[in-house]
């Protein structure tokens, strides 16, 4: 990895984390006043993250691979500090900027517009902030005509076309991003591709995808997370035959 | 993260735009739109007087009645709604929860915030009926904002607690119907406490140190008749630090909700 002599902008050492899975119906009061006069926990103590430690340093393009249910994640969402690790350390130097999915928060009843500053304040950003944005996310979503109509009137693909651009146009340090690439029609698809290549190398991005295509096109170096643990992290090339191999 | 969480610019913004969003779609696709604000808590005042007021005489003897009324309800409703928005707050707004890392504490001030500006819409309702019913204006109606304040509190207070017991037991929420409707009668609200006085002053007094009861009371002191039977008059002849019950309780419950609210908030993401 090229990029070694750049600042670290997350350190991550030997995150664990694990969910208390309800067994039964401890769902309400009853049943856990129940269970606990019976003396049952009610849940079954899973493990999702077991130990698991990485720098990423400032301006890498990492890809996160596993197959579902490996933890990916878990450990975007704790990187989000959405979940809190219950053993471990977490560092991150620099506003981070979550997409665990897109339009967190957009409302049908509300115009494009208000969504847009609605969905930033959500992010972080205040009203200035999102007014010298505002431009550059309209345009990269070709909505302009479109954004003082309530938003249930938008199409399906314009809403996801609204809160992609928002995504990548929301100015931040480092850019999480779940599964969240194949958006829109193939144009827009061909600028969004147009746009990764050209933020490689200059933007701290952390994606977390299935499609290898993408890993092996954008990401320079890649993690393939196998049952709460690294299995391999190395080049794009390499990790991407990794996770080929899964199934064979 | 600080304690003076409030205080950071990006909180607040979050806040506003919560606040202004809720607000704005709270009566989207009514006709009346927002004067059902205005409209709903009159026509459940006009129901109680007619009931209350006209069938059963209840409250004859006091002055200007019907603002007196008015008040009890108006601030009666202020304190459901904002309850029961602040407990729902956090399960409603789980989609953003579980997303985006915030502090959690924003979702439920921002939903009792609405219930906050209907509130303040109903007060200039209540100042004009005051004013149509002869009521003389005085300046102890300076004294709402403070008293308001305190039933927010209160109200902020057990939203913080119950809305995060809310996450894991939703039977919170038909817990405390149940219970308002039940405070509703423990509270002098359609009866005067001079009737409750009659018959067993240990009884009024128990009502009086309720802190809803008490912010309703001085609210119709300060805005009615100087006649109203407050707490800080009628309780505590015999033990000064009675009269200070109330605002103790409004105190405890704020802290007792924040603390226990902060504690269960970092596994909210989890549990919704």
């Amino acid at each position: 990895m090229e990029t070694k002599n750049e600042p670290v902008v997350i350190s991550v050492k030997h995150l664990h984390k694990s969910f208390k899975l309800p067994t039964e119906r401890a769902w309400g009061l009853k049943q856990a006043i129940f269970n606990r006069l019976k003396g049952i926990k009610g849940y079954k103590e899973q493990k999702v993250l077991n130990g698991i430690s990485f720098d990423i340093y400032k301006n890498e393009f990492v890809g996160i691979v596993g197959r579902n249910g490996s933890g990916k994640s878990t450990l975007l969402k704790t990187l989000a500090k959405i979940y809190f690790p219950e053993k471990g350390k977490l560092e991150i130097n620099g506003t981070l900027i979550p997409f665990i999915e897109l339009g967190v928060g957009f409302n049908m009843d509300l115009t494009g517009r208000e969504n847009v500053y609605l969905n930033g304040a959500l992010l972080g950003f205040s009203n200035k902030e999102m007014d010298a944005m505002y431009d550059e996310i309209v345009d990269f979503a070709e909505l302009r005509p479109f954004m003082d109509q309530k938003l249930k009137n938008f199409s399906s693909g314009m809403q996801v076309r609204l809160a992609f651009s928002i995504a990548i146009r929301a100015k931040g340090d480092i850019l999480l991003l779940d599964e969240v690439l194949a958006v829109g029609d193939a144009e827009f698809q061909k600028k969004c591709n147009d746009y990764f290549a050209t933020i490689k190398g200059h933007q701290t991005v952390i994606l977390v995808t299935h499609d290898m295509g993408n890993v092996k096109k954008y990401c320079s170096r890649a993690i393939l997370i196998e049952n709460g643990k690294i299995a391999l992290d190395d080049e794009p090339q390499k990790v991407a035959e990794a996770y080929e191999k899964l199934w064979s | 993260m600080a304690i003076p969480n409030f205080l950071y610019k990006n909180n607040r913004v979050l806040l506003k735009e919560l606040t202004k969003t809720d607000f704005k779609l709270r009566y989207q696709g009514s006709v009346l739109g927002y004067l059902w604000a205005l409209l709903r808590p009159l026509m459940m005042f006009a129901i109680l007087y007619v009931v209350f007021a006209k069938l059963l005489k209840i409250g004859g003897d006091i002055p200007h009645y019907p603002v007196y009324l008015l008040v009890g309800t108006t601030f009666w409703s202020f304190f459901t709604e904002c309850t029961n928005q602040g407990i729902q707050a956090v399960v409603t707004r789980g989609d953003l929860i579980r997303k985006i890392c915030f502090p959690k504490y924003i979702v439920v001030v921002s939903a009792t915030l609405t219930a906050v500006i209907n509130v303040l819409i109903n007060l200039v309702v209540v100042f004009v009926f005051a004013l149509i019913d002869g009521v003389t204006p005085s300046w102890t109606w300076l004294l709402v904002p403070i008293l308001l304040f305190e039933l927010y509190i209160f109200s902020l207070g057990i939203s913080f607690l119950l809305g995060a017991i809310n996450v894991k037991y939703r039977d919170i929420t038909s817990i405390w119907d149940v219970l308002v409707q039940a405070l509703f009668y423990a509270i002098p609200i359609i009866y005067p406490i001079a009737m409750v006085a009659q018959t067993s002053a240990t009884a009024a007094k128990i009502i009086l140190i309720n802190p809803i009861s008490q912010v309703i009371q001085d609210l119709r002191y300060t805005i009615v008749t100087k006649e109203t039977i407050t707490t800080w008059s009628y309780v505590g002849e015999e033990n000064f630090f009675w009269k200070f019950i109330p605002i103790i309780i409004v105190i405890i419950m704020l802290i007792w909700g924040s603390w226990y609210f902060r504690k269960k908030s970092k596994k909210f993401a989890e549990e919704i």
